[in-house]
């Protein structure tokens, strides 16, 4: 019998198998480093995932005056905050499922704009988004006037799933802007009469050709005319300013010629710079500079310039109205020739050599009831809603209105319309 | 033979405007033929004298000049009379209500009394002839 010999094993065969079981011990105990280290993460993950989305729930359930409702495509409602049980007086349990966010609308108003859901998201589904007044019934019937802010909603993988409704209860706000409104009319009316009959009857005297007035009774009577005036002037900034503020400011466009409007408000101003020894000149081109625009309110904001420039200019100095028909480039600069890039604009340039303004003032100048401390202490009359109002009717424009000043000085306010 | 001078009533809640129109009236050498307080004497007047122009003010007790405006134009009898309305609201809406309402001219208060004459004397121009 022949002995099968195996053949021996080499050494350098043994120092192989070796050297593999210990890459496979090395693989494998990298795997399970892997393992442990992915295990890790998820749990990492798993928690994090848990904390957000407890953020998430305990952050809207925190949100108690503002009602938060998400629902579906179909208009049903799947989120519900207290915010909402509170605003509309049902809890969650008898509405997520159940009810239909049209079911707290007041059915008048949602037909008047379309009827059903789609009246509420047709804008927030063309632009993302939409802000707007609607009126919410409640448990008891009771009608609130909410602020609604609606945004589409997304599911985990993006996929448009829904809408989300979060409403403001405006409606004491809004009762108080109405009542405010009322009492500014109210105001208006109640001093406009009683100044009428003021000035009817101050004219009636000063103008009387059979009982002319001595010197002395004329003077103290063009005083009396002249703060009744300031009075009426003062009703018309206060009711423009709450007009303003409600939204009600409309302007009247029509072709205005600037020159005449700058005309109008030196010959408005010439009183006053006589009186105060300030010289007052009118720099006009020779052609016709003509915007589109409401010629009242841009003489009110010519007026308001000047008769703060006169104001604000101690005697012997000088006032300046200067009108230009230019062109404006992208970087605000303004050019007298047209170059590519450039719009056409009319620049009217109020300047004097007055006490001027701070520089730290500067960027408060145009807030409503703002005076400068150069105004209070060179004792210049006035409330500070003149530059408020020349500023809101510049904007309403499309125009825009600068300020440079030096203390000491002089101011020039630059006012730029687009022609 | 000389012209009968134009009929107008005044019609304004306030004694002191009303005095103020009253003599504007006459200066524009018009004849005053009642002077009321509120809207709703203002209409009982108007349909009792027709007078050529009424002066009446938006803001009245009774009726606004405008709901007195639109009642006028709306009854054959009187839909010839002028009106001028007087307003203490003076903002472009307003005119354009007064002038919605049928109005043939707005004056804003505070007027000035040469003002109003001048308009009142437009107004009853070629009236009496």
């Amino acid at each position: 019998m022949t002995a099968v010999e195996e053949a021996p094993v080499t050494a350098d065969e043994v120092a192989g198998l070796r050297a593999e079981v210990a890459r496979l011990t090395d693989e494998r105990d990298a795997l399970r480093a892997q393992m442990q280290h992915r295990d890790g993460e998820l749990e990492v993950a798993t928690r994090m995932l848990a904390a957000r989305a407890q953020t998430m729930t305990s952050v809207i359930d925190a949100v108690t005056e503002q009602s938060i409702i998400g629902t579906d495509l179909d208009g049903v409602v799947r989120v519900w905050n207290p915010g909402a049980e509170k605003l509309l007086g049902l809890p969650r349990a008898d509405v997520v499922r159940r009810r239909l966010i049209t079911d707290f609308h007041l059915p008048e108003e949602l037909a008047g704009a379309g009827g059903g859901l789609t009246a509420l998201v047709e804008l927030a589904r063309v632009e993302g988004r939409d802000v707007r007044d609607w009126t919410y019934v409640t448990a008891t019937g009771e009608e609130r006037t909410v602020s609604v802010a609606v945004t589409p909603r997304s599911d985990d993988s993006g996929e448009h799933a829904g809408w989300n409704f979060v409403a403001t209860d405006m409606t004491e706000v809004r009762a108080s802007e109405r009542l405010k409104d009322q009492f500014v009319g109210l105001i208006s009316h109640e001093l406009r009469t009683p100044l009428s009959s003021i000035l009817g009857y101050l004219e009636l005297v000063l103008d009387d050709p059979d009982q002319p007035l001595t010197d002395e009774q004329r003077s103290h009577l063009g005083t009396v005319e002249r703060n009744a005036q300031r009075l009426l002037r003062l009703v018309g900034d206060l009711l423009f300013t709450a007009q303003v503020e409600a939204g009600h400011f409309t302007l009247q466009p029509e072709d205005v010629d600037l020159a005449g409007v700058l005309r109008a408000a030196e010959e408005t101003a010439r009183v006053a710079a006589a009186a105060g020894e300030v010289q007052l000149d009118l720099v006009l081109p020779a052609g016709r500079v003509t915007v589109r625009g409401d010629a009242v309110r841009l003489g009110q904001a010519c007026d308001n310039l000047v008769s703060n420039a006169v104001k604000f200019t101690p005697a012997g100095g000088r006032v300046t109205l200067a009108l230009q028909a230019g062109w404006r480039a992208a970087d605000g600069g303004f050019t007298a020739e047209e170059r590519p890039g450039t719009t056409p604009v009319a620049r009217i340039a109020v300047s004097d050599t007055g006490y001027g303004i701070p520089a730290a003032e500067l960027d408060q100048l145009f807030t409503r009831f703002f005076r400068a401390s150069t105004a209070r202490r060179n004792a210049v009359k006035g409330v500070g809603l003149g530059l408020s109002i020349t500023r809101t009717i510049t904007t309403a424009h499309g125009g825009t209105l600068d300020v440079a000043s030096v203390e000491g000085q002089g101011t020039t306010f630059t006012l730029t319309l687009p022609r | 033979m000389e012209q009968p001078a134009p009929r107008v009533l005044v019609a304004d809640d306030e004694d002191d405007i009303r005095g103020l129109v009253r003599l504007a009236v006459r200066r524009a050498d018009c004849t005053v033929v009642a002077e009321v307080a509120d809207g709703a004497a203002a209409l009982v007047a108007a349909r009792e004298h027709v007078p050529d122009l009424a002066v009446l003010d938006v803001s009245m007790p009774g009726a606004t000049g405008l709901e007195v405006c639109t009642t006028l134009r709306a009854e054959a009898a009187t839909a010839g009379v002028r009106v001028l309305l007087l307003s203490a609201g003076a903002s472009a809406d307003d005119v354009a209500r007064g002038l919605a309402a049928g109005a043939d001219s707005y004056l804003a208060k505070p007027f000035s009394v040469a003002g109003l004459v001048a308009r009142v004397r437009e107004l009853t121009a070629g009236v009496s002839a």
